[in-house]
């Protein structure tokens, strides 16, 4: 065959074993999608009609959600942008402080909003003020990566400029490589600004406030109309972000 | 005056040097080329000037002081007296010609002043002055990507200016240009040279521009200096020792 290698087969094979592997391990059954028509009936009959007259007391918990996941990622943002310069190679003042930053970054990412969300809660209180800080932390070492790898594939040319005019290395940075990654900066950021729009939900389903608070305590309370406009309310917060971002993007480019 | 005192340049690894036993000395006024072919070590030569490039042995003297030695303070201020000329520009993408003509100034000022951008009356009267030099004036808002090579090349030019440099260092500025552009920009170059009394050591391809330029040539093969002399004499056997076969100018 022409396109494909016999390795290509190999692979396929592993790769069958794999699924097959992990449909018995999860208990994944096909004929159980024929129980599929129970939750149509479920949603139809339970979550509509929705109940809109709860809207106007969703309003505020929403625009908690909103402050929460632009807080959270904001002030990721602006710690991440200058950890980024010690984090990537092409910047990096000390190869210590280097691998130590990665190491830290990578520690940040790898651990969930929810775990960050589970101990602030506790340590801090219920409310929004932990999500804030489970949110920001989390983002520090995603954005922290992501920047710093636009800032390891920008090209050296402007930087070798900067220093041949006798700039300083911050300045020089700061000039050479920012404009070229601020674009991609920002989509990252607005990316997850709507991620973490999400995440504030599920922070609120452990006592983090904004409107997946509200989501929680309707779902075990059975008012499962209530669910479906709270449901509505944060596909609305997702879009106005994401047209928000979209906006942004187009002028600064 | 700067004198390269047997200058040799390994890159980490290379068993070969790039630049190797270089003794130049080179004087105000001087609108020096440099030939060879490629991997020659010309650019690598160049960028011991402005000490981007580290020597493995010998010195680079600048008003008799060993380069390497200095403080890097000394070092940055070295660098913000020589302007550099990139084949590639190396202009900084979304910022307009102004605002790029405007980075050849932060070698002589504060970072802070640089970070917010303040300029004074008479930094932004040169930049005005700079820009018409180069005959950009009427581009000074426009984004640089929005330039043809040519212009691009006068605004590195412009940034080099800037600095109000003793020295012009060209890393091949005019190669990524057309014919007909390439000689206008290094028209440009010569008469700033010329009315500034710079000392330019300038890389160049092409034989007939340093011929019809140069005031003095530098052949460069394998890292060695072939040839230093006028350009008038440059005569095809010179040229045969530089590149290793036979040129027809
Ligand atoms: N960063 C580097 N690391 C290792 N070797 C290098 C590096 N830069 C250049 N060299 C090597 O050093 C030698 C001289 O290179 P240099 O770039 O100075 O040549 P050049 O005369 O400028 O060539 P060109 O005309 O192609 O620009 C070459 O053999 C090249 O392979
Ligand atoms: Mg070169």
């Amino acid at each position: 065959m022409t396109w494909l290698r016999k390795r290509a087969w190999i692979y396929g094979l592993l790769l069958a074993v794999f699924t097959w592997w992990s449909m018995g391990k999860t208990e994944f059954e096909w004929s159980s999608f024929r129980e599929f028509d129970d939750a149509v009936t479920f949603v139809r009959e339970q979550f509509f009609p929705p109940s809109f007259d709860i809207a106007p007391n969703l309003i505020d918990p929403a625009l908690v959600t909103l402050a929460i996941a632009f807080l959270g990622t904001f002030f990721a943002l602006l710690s991440a942008v200058p950890l980024s310069f010690a984090a990537a190679k092409n910047t990096a003042a000390n190869p210590v402080l280097y691998y130590l930053l990665r190491f830290f970054l990578s520690i940040l990412r790898s651990i969930p909003e929810i775990v960050f969300g589970l101990i602030f809660v506790v340590v801090l209180g219920l409310g929004p003020f932990p999500a804030v800080i489970a949110i920001l932390l989390h983002n520090i070492g995603v954005l922290g990566k992501l920047i710093s790898e636009l800032i390891e594939a920008a090209d050296p040319g402007p930087q070798e400029a900067m220093k041949s005019v006798g700039s300083g290395r911050r300045i020089g940075n700061l000039f050479a490589v920012v404009p070229q990654i601020w674009p991609n900066v920002l989509s990252h950021y607005f990316y997850r600004f709507e991620v973490a729009i999400r995440t504030s939900l599920i922070l609120g389903f452990i006592g983090g406030g904004g409107i997946g608070q509200k989501l929680i305590n309707d779902f075990n309370s059975f008012q499962y109309s209530a669910v479906t406009v709270e449901v509505l309310f944060i596909m609305l917060l997702v879009i106005v972000v994401d047209l928000f971002g979209a906006f942004v993007r187009k002028r600064v480019i | 005056m700067i004198e390269l005192d047997d200058v040799t340049v390994y890159y980490p690894k290379a068993e070969e040097p790039a630049v190797s036993g270089v003794h130049l000395s080179l004087y105000p006024g001087e609108f020096v080329c440099v030939l060879g072919p490629s991997g020659a070590g010309k650019s690598t030569l160049i960028r011991t000037i402005n000490a981007l490039q580290p020597v493995t042995e010998g010195q680079v003297l600048i008003q008799g002081k060993n380069l390497q030695q200095m403080p890097e303070a000394d070092k940055r201020k070295w660098r913000s007296r020589a302007g550099m000329i990139f084949q590639h520009f190396h202009l900084i993408p979304r910022l307009t010609v102004q605002q790029n003509v405007l980075t050849g100034l932060f070698g002589k000022r504060r970072s802070f002043a640089n970070a917010v951008g303040f300029f004074n009356e008479s930094e932004k009267q040169k930049v005005r002055r700079v820009l018409e030099e180069v005959g950009l004036l009427d581009m000074a808002q426009r984004r640089v990507e929005a330039l043809s090579g040519g212009q691009k090349q006068r605004v590195g030019i412009a940034r080099a200016l800037m600095q109000e440099p003793e020295v012009f260092l060209g890393d091949e500025p005019v190669a990524s240009l057309d014919p007909g552009t390439a000689r206008s920009v290094f028209g440009i170059l010569k008469d700033v040279h010329d009315k500034q009394h710079l000392m330019s050591l300038i890389n160049v391809h092409d034989v007939a521009l340093a011929r019809s330029f140069a005031t003095r040539v530098i052949g460069l093969a394998g890292g060695e200096v072939i040839y230093d002399g006028p350009p008038d004499q440059l005569d095809n056997g010179n040229l045969e020792r530089i590149y290793g076969k036979s040129i027809h100018t």
